[in-house]
């Protein structure tokens, strides 16, 4: 009942008419980000994370808009794999499968819709589940300490390759890359570390211009030498003609979707790219000689993205719960709630009980704003498809040079960008993944400081980091999460991949 | 071929080595050395970044290829007109440089000349007036500065 309570004055604070605004205009440029080619979730929300803070939003605010953007470029992924064949990001594969065969069949529109309609299912689901588990999940978390939290930092550097990963170890020199930029500066014994005495970084590398240089500029590098060359011939989109009755058919469907889905993006390592292929594999499954999938089924449309949605919206729970994000997109969010100074974690549903539950209750306003924008608004989306993105990613590139500009007014901040899209440029083609590096950046402090607070309970004695039950099984799931993608991960990939050809962003 | 990793696993090493060393160089925290001092973490991370690199070098991925050609100059190009966008930023003024920059970078990757530097004059503008009115914030104007309302 407490959280039924909270719930209401989450309302009450994403209904304000400028959080509601934000809401919406987040939502849009969200489907839009997710709709264009080549710019992932991941990368959008980071292009607008500056933008939100040179417009000196306050803090709910901020967040309710980025959150929009999030669930929003989750409903956009589907426009391109839908109509083009082409995944907006990972986690849209699937919906290729069946999505695109029903559009070569003149169905698109139907497709589209049909999809928006699971992902609103979907999201739902999983939005009343983070209602539910997140307040236990940190309640739970109040009882974890230093030493626990050293080892759930570490169980989410394991785990974010997920089982499907390729080479964990790679995902390790990611993240140590990560932690080592953000040890420099002045660190809180008050002694400058790395930073060859140069003034700006005394502070130590925001992280901020660091993610929009890894992501952004690297994405423009990789385009370039993909020749990203002219706009994708465009589907025709024929007049919507769906009745009830089509609906009500993918409705269990969306349902088992959401569920499979909220669970997958929950637990750690798995994340939206399995969400929907379980969802999608186990409604073949269930179906079995019943559907035809892999020609059109819209129930094969309805899973994934059921499953896909449900799975982002879960991912949210480690993410508001622990401080822990478990994906790309998420671990951008926490970017957001450190830089407005919120420490996520546990007492953040105590101390700033207003924006967690702003952001919540926004989760469920923006879904259905989502599903409203998408049903009448699909044929303006389908239209950007058709953007070159010669003309784009230069475009992109421009509001994410003003964006770390206007946070600072310095240029120091934008060569710094440059050199972090270069870098970024270049582990990417070693196959080495951004996000670790990222989330080392972001944890790197606060997992020192649990580290040291251990050492100070324990007087030095390194046993305290496994000492408690608790601990122990952390450390026995970051084991687990770098030595399974050796194991399952081989066989999971390869049935996840072969009806799919290569070549996602770097995202999820 | 398996250079790229063996290549990038030794990097590592090296920087895991210097980093580490560096960390034996901090000077005592003021009150004295405590359990963990400021060199603890970054130690740490260097012993796990050199194993994790070795392991690299002993277990190479294949390789993917670089763009030793074309691409490769038009990548670098790309880098380039950053570099210049960010050096000339405040002295050109927003909308000048802006429509060098993103006019080049559209141009470079296949627009036609034109199309290009019209597609940066307009962004360039439109951004401009967007931030200035719209949200508030200012951007240089540069060699502009004269149209500027007083």
């Amino acid at each position: 009942m407490e959280t039924l309570g909270y719930l209401m004055d989450g309302f009450g604070v994403a209904l304000a008419p400028h959080n509601l605004m934000f809401a919406l205009l987040g939502a849009f440029l969200g489907t839009l980000i997710g709709a264009l080619p080549g710019l992932g979730p991941a990368n959008g929300v980071a292009i607008l994370i500056p933008l939100a803070f040179s417009l000196g939003l306050a803090p709910e605010t901020a967040l309710i808009m980025l959150t929009s953007v999030y669930a929003g470029a989750m409903y956009g992924g589907r426009i391109s794999s839908i109509l083009l064949n082409i995944p907006g990001d990972e986690p849209a594969m699937m919906t290729c499968l069946d999505g695109y065969p029903m559009a070569q069949k003149g169905k698109a529109s139907e497709a589209l819709a049909i999809s928006a309609v699971a992902s609103f299912v979907g999201s739902l689901i999983a939005t009343i589940g983070l209602i539910l588990l997140a307040p236990l999940l940190a309640n739970f978390a109040l009882t974890f300490g230093p030493a626990e939290y050293f080892a759930l930092f570490l169980l989410a550097f394991a785990t974010l390759g997920g089982i499907t990963g390729k080479n964990p170890i790679k995902t390790v020199v990611a993240a140590c890359i990560g932690l080592m930029i953000a040890t420099v500066g002045i660190d809180n014994t008050g002694v400058p570390r790395y930073t060859f005495g140069v003034l700006e970084l005394f502070e130590g590398v925001d992280f901020i211009i660091a993610i929009v240089g890894l992501f952004a500029i690297s994405e423009l590098l990789f385009f370039i030498e993909e020749r990203a060359g002219g706009g994708k011939e465009k589907m025709k989109v024929n007049k919507l003609s769906l009745s009830w009755k089509d609906i009500r058919e993918i409705l269990p469907t969306s349902f088992r979707g959401g569920v499979l889905g909220f669970v997958a993006g929950v637990l750690p390592g798995a994340g939206a790219s399995l969400g929907s292929f379980i969802s999608y594999t186990l409604e073949k499954r269930v179906l079995g000689k019943k559907g035809y999938f892999g020609q059109g089924d819209p129930r094969g449309v309805a899973a994934p993205e059921a499953g896909n949605n449900a799975a982002s919206s879960g991912a949210l729970v480690p993410m508001l719960t622990l401080g822990v994000p478990g994906s790309g997109t998420t671990a951008v969010l926490l970017a957001l709630l450190i830089s407005l100074n919120i420490t996520p974690g546990p007492l953040m549903f105590t101390q700033n009980a207003d924006i967690v539950w702003g952001v919540i209750a926004a989760l469920l306003i923006g879904n259905f704003l989502l599903l409203v924008l998408n049903i009448p608004l699909v044929g303006i989306f389908v239209k950007l498809l058709s953007v070159p993105p010669m003309y784009l990613l230069p475009i992109v590139t421009m509001v994410a040079f003003v964006g770390i500009y206007s946070i600072s007014n310095t240029i120091f901040d934008l060569y710094f960008m440059v050199a972090f899209g270069v870098g970024g440029y270049v582990l990417r083609k070693l196959e080495i993944p951004l996000v670790p590096v990222i989330l080392g950046l972001l944890l790197g402090p606060e997992m020192e400081k649990n580290l040291r607070h251990a050492m100070d309970i324990s007087d030095g004695d390194w046993m305290i980091l496994w000492d408690s039950g608790l601990a122990i099984g952390l450390w026995v799931f970051a084991g687990l999460g770098l030595i399974l993608p050796y194991v399952v991960g081989p066989i999971l990939r390869r049935r996840m991949r072969t009806p799919i050809e290569k070549g996602m962003p770097e995202s999820d | 071929m398996t250079f790229n990793d063996r290549i990038f696993g030794v990097l590592m090493i090296v920087l895991a080595v210097a980093y580490g060393w560096a960390a034996t160089q901090f000077p005592e925290p003021f009150g004295g050395a405590e359990s963990v001092g400021p060199d603890t973490f970054p130690k740490l991370l260097a012993v796990v970044l050199a194993l994790s690199s070795l392991y690299l070098i002993v277990r190479p991925d294949p390789d993917n290829a670089w763009p030793w050609n074309r691409t490769g100059i038009e990548l670098i190009i790309a880098v380039v007109v950053l570099l210049l966008y960010a050096l000339l930023l405040q002295p050109l003024g927003f909308i000048i440089s802006t429509t060098l920059a993103v006019g080049t970078l559209c141009w470079r990757m296949g627009a036609p000349p034109m199309n290009a530097y019209i597609t940066g004059a307009v962004s360039g503008v439109v951004v401009y007036f967007l931030f200035s009115f719209a949200l508030d914030l200012a951007l240089p104007l540069g060699l502009l500065s004269f149209l500027e309302m007083n």
